[in-house]
C-alpha cells in the first residue's frame, strides 16, 4: 500500500469514531433515535477500515509516517504513526470490539437518559484508543493515554446521579493519576537522555541505569492502567459503569494499553527488569484469581478476573515473550468482551423482567439468580463458550493463549527461583477454571432462586448478535487453524513461541479434568461462605484510606496552616498598602490637587477682581477714579 | 471774614456731592450731586478771590462755572430724557445694552 493511501485511511480510521463522537452531540433531542444507527454505522465503517488496514499491511515491513509536530530552537519535535504488525492487531481489536459494543448498546443504552453523552464518550475513546496505538510520539502516546482515562472515568460516572458511581469514577481517576506520575517520570528520563520523543529513537537508548529507570518508571504506569499490584482496586469499582462500557474499556480495550506499551517499549527492559514485570504480573494473576473465586456479583467477578488475566499478560511480557502477551491480549478481548456482554444481556433481560413483575432485587448478585439455562439458551451457550475459553478449555482460543503463556513462563524460569512465580501463574488458572464453573453454575444452572418469579425471556436479538459473534471469535481458529497450535497467523508473524508438548497434552487432560470436578463440587453444595478478605479486594480501598487519606489530611491540614500564614502575611501585605494608598490619596487630594485648585482659586480670584473694575456700572467707575485719584494726591502731597 | 469755614463748608459740599454721585441710582440725582460738586469748586473759587481781594478772577471764573454749570444741566437732563425714552428708565445701571 503507497504511504499516502495509508495515511489517508488511517485518518480515515481515526476521523470516524471522532465524528461518530460530535454527531452524537449535535444531534437533537427529537432524532435521538438515529444516535445509535449513525455511531453503528460508522463504527462498522471504523472496523472496515481498521481490518482493511491490518490485512494489507499484515506482514509488511513496518511503516514510519512522520510529519514535524513544532519545533523548540534547535529541537523539533516529530508526531507520527508507526504501523507493525502489533499496532495492526491493536487497531483490529479495538476496532472491532468498539463496532460490538456500539450494536450492543443500541439495544442495552435505549432510552438512557444520558444516551447522547454516553455515545459521545464511546466515540471519543475508540478514537483515543486508536490514536494511542498508532502513536510513535511518547508525548502524543501520554496524551491519548491520558485521554482514554478520561474517557473511562466519564463513562465510569455515566449515571452521575448514583453516588456510588460517582465515586468510583473519581477513585479510578485518581489512581490512574497517580501511577501516571511514572509515565511523566519515563517521558522525561527518556527524553533528556535521547533528546527524542519518538519512540522508535527513545527504545535505542542504551545507558544501563537510565534504561532501567525508565524501565521500571513505565511498569508503574502500567500497573495503573493495567491494574495490577497495588493499584488494582480501582477496576472492580470501575463496574458501576453501564456493562458494555465495562466490555469495551475495562476489559477488552483500554486496560490493555499498559500491555501493549510494554510491548512497544520492550527492548527498553532488561532482563532484571522483565524479571519485576513477571513478579508483579503472577502476583496480581494469583490474586485477582483469588478474588473472583469470592464475589457475588457478576461483574465484579469479571472485574477480577480480568485483573488476573492482565497479570498474565504481564507475566507472559516479563518472560520475554511479548508475542504470547499479545496473542492472549487478542484471545482476551473477545472472550472477555462477550461474557461481560452476556452478563449486560443477562442484566438488561432481568431488569425489564422486573419492571413487569414489579419485583426488585440485585440482579447482579449470582445468590439472587439460576435456572436461566432454559429461560436464555443462546446467552447460556455463549457465555459458556467464552467462559469456556477463559478457564482454557481445549479448541478455544483461550486454551491456545493461556498455552503459549505457561510455556514460555517454564521456559523464562528453567530451574531457579524463578519457578515459584510460574507455579503462581499455574495456581491461578486452576482458580481461573474454578471460578469459571462457579460463575456458570450459580447463573445458569442451579435451582432458580429470585429469578423463579420473573418471566424471562431470551435476548432480543441487537443484544444476541455481538454476544454471537465475539463467542464465535473465541473459537481455535481465530488463531490457528490446528486447535492445539498456538503458533498461527499472529504469532508467526510477531515472535513465534518454542513448544512444549508436554504442557499442551498435560494442559489438555488436566483442564477439563478439573472442570468437571469443580462443577461436581459446586453441584453437590450450597453457594459456599466467602472470605470477605477476599471479597473486598484485600481491603486495599481501606488501605489507601486509611494510609493514603490520614497521609493527605496531614498534607492538607500542614498546607491549610501554612496557607493560612502565607493569607497573613498577605493580609498584612495588603493592610500597608491600603493605608500607603490612603496616604498617597490624601497627599493626592490636598496637597497636589489643593495646591493647583489654589492656582487656579487665586487666578479666578484675581480676574474676578479685575473685571469688578469693568462691571459696565458708571458709579463704580466714578468711585474707583476718586479713589486712585484720592490715593494719587496722597502719594504726592505726603 | 474768615476763609477757613468757607474751606470746609466746600470740602463737605464736593464730597457729599462724590456721595451722592456714587451713591444714588437715579440719574437726575446724579446731575445734583454733580451741580453740589460744582458749587462746590465755585466756593472754593470764590473763597481763594479773598487772598487776592484787589482782583476778580475768582468771581469771574465762578460765572463761568455756574453757565457751564446750566448747559451741563441742560445737555445731561437732555440726554437723560431721551435715554428715559428708550429705555423707559432713567436709572443708568439699567441700561446695560453693552453688557455682554
Amino acid at each position: 500500500m503507497s504511504q499516502a493511501l495509508l495515511l489517508n485511511l488511517l485518518f480515515f480510521l481515526l476521523g470516524l469514531p471522532l465524528v461518530s463522537a460530535m454527531l452524537a452531540q449535535f444531534i437533537s433531542e427529537k432524532y435521538r433515535w438515529l444516535n445509535p444507527l449513525i455511531a453503528v454505522f460508522l463504527l462498522l465503517l471504523t472496523t472496515i477500515t481498521g481490518i482493511s488496514i491490518c490485512v494489507a499491511q499484515w506482514n509488511e515491513a513496518p511503516v514510519l509516517l512522520e510529519h514535524t509536530w513544532f519545533s523548540l530552537g534547535n529541537y523539533t519535535i516529530t508526531a507520527g504513526f508507526y504501523i507493525n504488525n502489533v499496532t495492526l492487531v491493536m487497531v483490529s481489536v479495538v476496532s472491532f470490539i468498539s463496532l460490538m459494543v456500539h450494536l450492543f448498546s443500541s439495544g442495552y443504552m435505549a432510552g438512557d437518559r444520558f444516551e447522547k453523552s454516553y455515545y459521545t464518550m464511546l466515540g471519543f475513546f475508540t478514537f483515543c484508543m486508536l490514536g494511542l496505538v498508532l502513536a510513535n510520539n511518547i508525548l502524543l502516546l501520554f496524551i491519548f493515554w491520558e485521554l482514554v482515562g478520561f474517557s473511562s472515568y466519564t463513562l465510569i460516572g455515566h449515571w452521575r446521579e448514583k453516588a456510588i458511581a460517582a465515586k468510583a469514577a473519581g477513585k479510578a481517576f485518581v489512581i490512574n493519576r497517580i501511577a501516571d506520575l511514572g509515565f511523566i517520570a519515563a517521558i522525561l528520563i527518556l527524553y533528556t537522555q535521547t533528546n527524542s520523543f519518538s519512540l522508535t529513537e527513545v527504545t535505542q537508548l542504551t545507558n544501563e541505569f537510565w534504561r532501567n529507570a525508565a524501565a521500571i518508571s513505565l511498569l508503574i504506569a502500567v500497573m495503573g492502567k493495567s491494574a495490577q499490584v497495588p493499584f488494582f482496586n480501582w477496576l472492580p469499582s470501575a463496574m458501576e459503569g453501564p456493562t458494555p462500557v465495562s466490555a469495551l474499556i475495562h476489559a477488552a480495550t483500554m486496560v490493555v494499553a499498559g500491555i501493549f506499551l510494554l510491548i512497544r517499549m520492550f527492548p527498553l527492559f532488561s532482563p532484571e527488569a522483565l524479571d519485576i514485570v513477571v513478579i508483579v504480573g503472577s502476583i496480581t494473576a494469583l490474586l485477582g484469581a483469588l478474588a473472583a473465586l469470592h464475589q457475588y456479583d457478576i461483574k465484579k467477578i469479571l472485574a477480577y478476573s480480568t485483573i488476573s488475566q492482565l497479570g498474565l499478560m504481564l507475566a507472559a511480557v516479563g518472560s520475554g515473550a511479548y508475542g504470547v502477551a499479545l496473542l492472549h491480549l487478542f484471545t482476551h478481548a473477545f472472550f472477555k468482551a462477550g461474557l461481560f456482554l452476556s452478563a449486560g444481556a443477562i442484566i438488561h433481560v432481568l431488569h425489564q423482567a422486573q419492571h413487569t413483575a414489579h419485583v426488585h432485587f440485585d440482579v447482579q448478585d449470582i445468590r439472587n439468580l439460576g435456572g436461566l439455562k432454559k429461560m436464555m439458551p443462546i446467552t447460556l451457550v455463549c457465555f459458556a463458550i467464552c467462559s469456556a475459553a477463559l478457564s482454557g478449555f481445549p479448541m478455544l482460543s483461550g486454551f491456545q493463549s493461556k498455552d503459549a503463556i505457561l510455556v514460555s513462563l517454564f521456559n523464562w524460569s528453567g530451574n531457579s527461583w524463578r519457578l515459584i512465580f510460574t507455579w503462581t501463574v499455574v495456581v491461578s488458572f486452576v482458580l481461573t477454571i474454578v471460578y469459571s464453573v462457579r460463575m456458570l453454575w450459580y447463573i445458569f444452572f442451579a435451582t432458580a432462586k429470585k429469578t423463579s418469579l420473573l418471566r424471562v425471556s431470551e435476548a432480543p436479538g441487537i443484544l444476541r448478535i455481538p454476544i454471537i459473534l465475539l463467542s464465535l471469535c473465541s473459537l481455535w481458529f481465530v488463531v490457528s487453524v490446528h486447535p492445539l497450535e498456538y503458533n498461527g497467523w499472529l504469532l508467526n508473524s510477531i515472535q513465534p513461541a518454542k513448544h512444549y508438548l508436554f504442557i499442551t497434552w498435560l494442559s489438555m487432560i488436566l483442564i477439563p479434568t478439573l472442570s468437571v470436578i469443580a462443577w461436581w463440587w459446586y453441584k453437590s453444595k450450597e453457594l459456599s461462605r466467602v472470605y470477605p478478605v477476599l471479597k473486598n479486594g484485600f481491603y486495599l480501598d481501606r488501605v489507601y484510606d486509611k494510609a493514603g487519606k490520614n497521609t493527605v489530611l496531614t498534607l492538607a491540614y500542614t498546607a491549610k496552616k501554612s496557607d493560612q500564614g502565607i493569607d497573613g502575611f498577605i493580609h498584612v501585605l495588603a493592610y500597608a498598602q491600603v493605608t500607603f494608598a490612603h496616604l498617597l490619596a490624601w497627599f493626592d487630594k490636598w496637597i497636589i490637587d489643593g495646591g493647583v485648585n489654589g492656582i487656579a482659586w487665586m487666578a479666578r480670584q484675581t480676574g474676578a477682581l479685575a473685571r469688578s473694575f469693568s462691571g459696565g456700572k458708571i458709579q463704580t467707575y466714578i468711585f474707583w477714579t476718586t479713589f486712585t485719584l484720592i490715593i494719587f494726591l496722597f502719594w504726592i502731597l505726603f | 471774614m474768615p476763609i477757613q469755614p468757607l474751606y470746609i463748608l466746600s470740602a463737605l459740599l464736593l464730597s457729599i456731592g462724590l456721595v451722592i454721585v456714587i451713591v444714588k441710582r437715579n440719574a437726575i440725582m446724579v446731575l445734583m450731586g454733580i451741580e453740589l460738586m460744582l458749587n462746590a469748586a465755585n466756593i472754593n473759587l470764590i473763597a481763594f478771590n479773598q487772598k487776592t481781594p484787589q482782583t476778580l478772577d475768582g468771581q469771574v471764573f465762578s460765572l463761568f462755572v455756574m453757565i457751564i454749570a446750566v448747559c451741563e444741566a441742560a445737555i445731561g437732563l437732555a440726554i437723560i430724557l431721551q435715554v428715559y425714552r428708550h429705555y423707559k428708565t432713567s436709572v443708568p445701571d439699567e441700561v446695560t445694552e453693552l453688557k455682554g
